[in-house]
């Protein structure tokens, strides 16, 4: 595993206020990861940082061997970023604009067209070659900016809430393009969304009030968070009935049922010990007692409740 | 460096800015002419540019002020900034582009001696001296529009900034004489000048004692000069801002006298805005 981006104990102050707060953390080549935060808890000033846009108050940023305070050109030459607004020129014209990012990001003469045209494509901008960028919708601007991040081939793509104020399908659209990234690039990107981090990162990081809360993978940061497997069903019977089936299945820790959202059927949540699946005693045993399931599904935390848990509980601990 | 030049020009005349620019500068010199010249049916046209020199502080600020403050507008300073680019080359590559339109549109205007030299003969001396001053000081004004283009995010206040400068200069010679030349004024002046240096130190340093040793060893050089020769500081204020006078020292171009140091006074000048200019851009990577 090679680490490209190295962070070690990054502080920011503003003032009094304190931005970011002892940050270190690395990001290995290949790798997806996703900063979560709610708004105004450092995610864009780490990234500021990291592109070297703004200066830390302390600490260090080590890209691909390369400081980003003491050999800024090479630091640079390996990322390619897409801040929050798209740094694009409106009174150019697309291929004008991206001409004019190849000749900054060095790219030889020779190999731009090709590389442009394959850019353009990936993130399906080859008809608004022609116009200007200033007449171009927010969603297709979004575009313009990630291809602009693209330009040059960098081993690292970082972006700033890529899909803020894009429409639903341009949202899927984008979050395909990040996903092709993944393959050839290390990416890094944030965001205040549960489901877009969920849907395409390999790792998140929690960053609430200047620090990391949490940095794992989805499925370890769910586990770690609950005890045990859960899972809903829908019963169709009596609730004795379930209640009293399910005494056979030594299995099966615990349940409850006290919702019914269908008449004649009983919603169930039932927990097993961790690391075992529950699924199959549950259907052989309603089959056995002949009580058909409806509806089974894993209640296996979703980030949303992960977020809040991880930073709600930081935020009790300060008061 | 070549790419923010290109990228600067192409915006100059995507823009209107560069148009405009060119308009009154062609336009202004072709009134100064036609009065000058044609009608006084002289042929001394230095007079005509040292008359335009006047209009700088109007022509200057509409060609810098959206150099840096566009940019940090529409956040596309992330994208210079997060490049392999140096700052250098960015800010000089913003300056070259703004002189070399200057330049061109300078050189539109060497037209009208032309047309002149058909009808007699000029004091070609005066006034390639003339031309070249005008270049000099047109650069130097520019560095100083960059320089405080950068220090906005707004082009109108960047604009009104650079307009009060140049005015400033414009003004120096009628505020240079009407400064008391008293030896306590004078070191009044220096002991602000000292701690004014002393108060940079420790802004970009945030080291007292590297700044106190700067305004200590200032203090010191200053009263050991007077206690040696305290002539010296009669007029001392008058003797710096006219040094600093860069319209003055326009005045020999135009005379046809081309000195190594007025030239060297100019450029050095432009120098040194652009390398403040790097400095403030740099400054936010800086601890």
């Amino acid at each position: 595993m090679v680490v490209l981006i190295e962070v070690r104990n990054l502080s920011k102050t503003y003032g009094q206020h304190k931005a970011l707060d002892c940050i270190s953390f690395s990001v290995a080549a290949g790798e997806i990861v996703g900063f979560l935060g709610p708004n105004g808890a450092g995610k864009t000033t780490t990234m500021n940082i990291i592109t070297g846009y703004i200066a830390a108050t302390e600490g260090e940023v080590v890209i691909n061997g390369a400081d980003i305070v003491a050999e800024p050109e090479a630091a640079k030459s390996n990322i390619g970023y897409l801040p929050d607004t798209p740094p694009v020129y409106g009174d150019m014209r697309l291929d004008e604009y991206l001409d004019f990012v190849a000749d900054i990001k060095n790219v030889k003469k020779s190999e731009r067209p090709e590389m442009l045209s394959r850019i353009k494509e990936s993130v399906r901008i080859e008809d608004m070659s022609k116009r200007l960028i200033k007449n171009l919708s927010r969603g297709y601007r979004q575009r313009v900016g990630l291809a602009q991040a693209m330009v040059g081939n960098p081993k690292v793509i970082i972006m700033d809430e890529p899909t803020i104020g894009l429409d639903p399908k341009q949202i899927i659209e984008m979050r395909d393009v990040v996903k092709k990234l993944g393959k050839k690039h290390t990416v890094i990107l944030s965001s205040h969304i549960m489901q877009e981090v969920s849907a395409v990162c390999d790792r998140v990081m929690i960053i609430n009030k200047g620090k990391i809360v949490a940095s794992d993978t989805l499925e370890k940061l769910s586990a770690g968070l609950t005890s045990g497997r859960r899972m809903q069903a829908r019963i169709k019977g009596g609730k004795e009935q379930i209640i009293s089936a399910f005494k056979d299945a030594p299995i099966i820790k615990s349940l409850t049922a006290d919702v019914s959202r269908e008449p004649g059927t009983w919603d169930v949540v039932l927990s097993g010990d961790e690391n075992i699946d529950i699924r199959e005693a549950v259907f052989k045993c309603m089959a056995k007692n002949n009580l058909p399931i409806l509806l089974m599904k894993s209640l296996d935390m979703t980030l949303e409740e992960i977020f809040l848990q991880i930073t709600g509980g930081s935020a009790e601990e300060e008061k | 460096m070549v790419s923010i030049f290109k990228k600067e020009i192409r915006a100059y005349f995507t823009q209107m800015t560069g148009y405009l620019f060119l308009m009154f500068m062609i336009l202004l010199t072709g009134i100064y002419f036609a009065l000058y010249c044609v009608y006084a049916q002289s042929p001394q046209y230095q007079a005509v540019l040292s008359g335009v020199t006047i209009v700088f502080f109007i022509m200057i600020p509409t060609l810098t002020m959206r150099l840096f403050a566009e940019e940090v507008r529409h956040k596309t300073d992330q994208l210079l900034y997060t490049s392999p680019l140096s700052v250098g080359k960015i800010v000089i590559g913003k300056f070259l582009a703004a002189t070399a339109l200057f330049l061109f549109g300078l050189l539109i205007t060497g037209l009208f001696p032309l047309l002149l030299s058909r009808y007699g003969s000029l004091p070609t001396g005066q006034i390639m001296g003339a031309f070249f001053g005008f270049f000099l000081l047109g650069a130097s004004f520019i560095a100083v529009g960059l320089f405080i283009s950068v220090l906005t995010d707004n082009q109108i206040i960047s604009a009104v900034a650079t307009f009060a400068v140049l005015f400033v200069f414009f003004m120096m010679d009628f505020i240079a004489i009407s400064m008391p030349a008293t030896t306590l004024a004078s070191l009044v002046f220096l002991a602000l000048i000292i701690l004014g240096v002393a108060f940079v130190m420790y802004n970009s340093t945030k080291n007292v004692f590297a700044a106190a040793a700067v305004a200590l060893v200032g203090f010191l050089a200053a009263g050991g000069i007077y206690l040696y020769n305290n002539l010296i500081f009669d007029g001392f204020i008058i003797k710096t801002l006219q040094w600093f006078s860069l319209y003055s020292r326009y005045g020999y171009f135009v005379n046809g006298i081309m000195n190594t140091s007025d030239v060297v006074y100019y450029v050095t000048f432009a120098l040194v805005f652009i390398y403040l200019t790097v400095n403030v851009i740099e400054k936010r990577r800086w601890r």
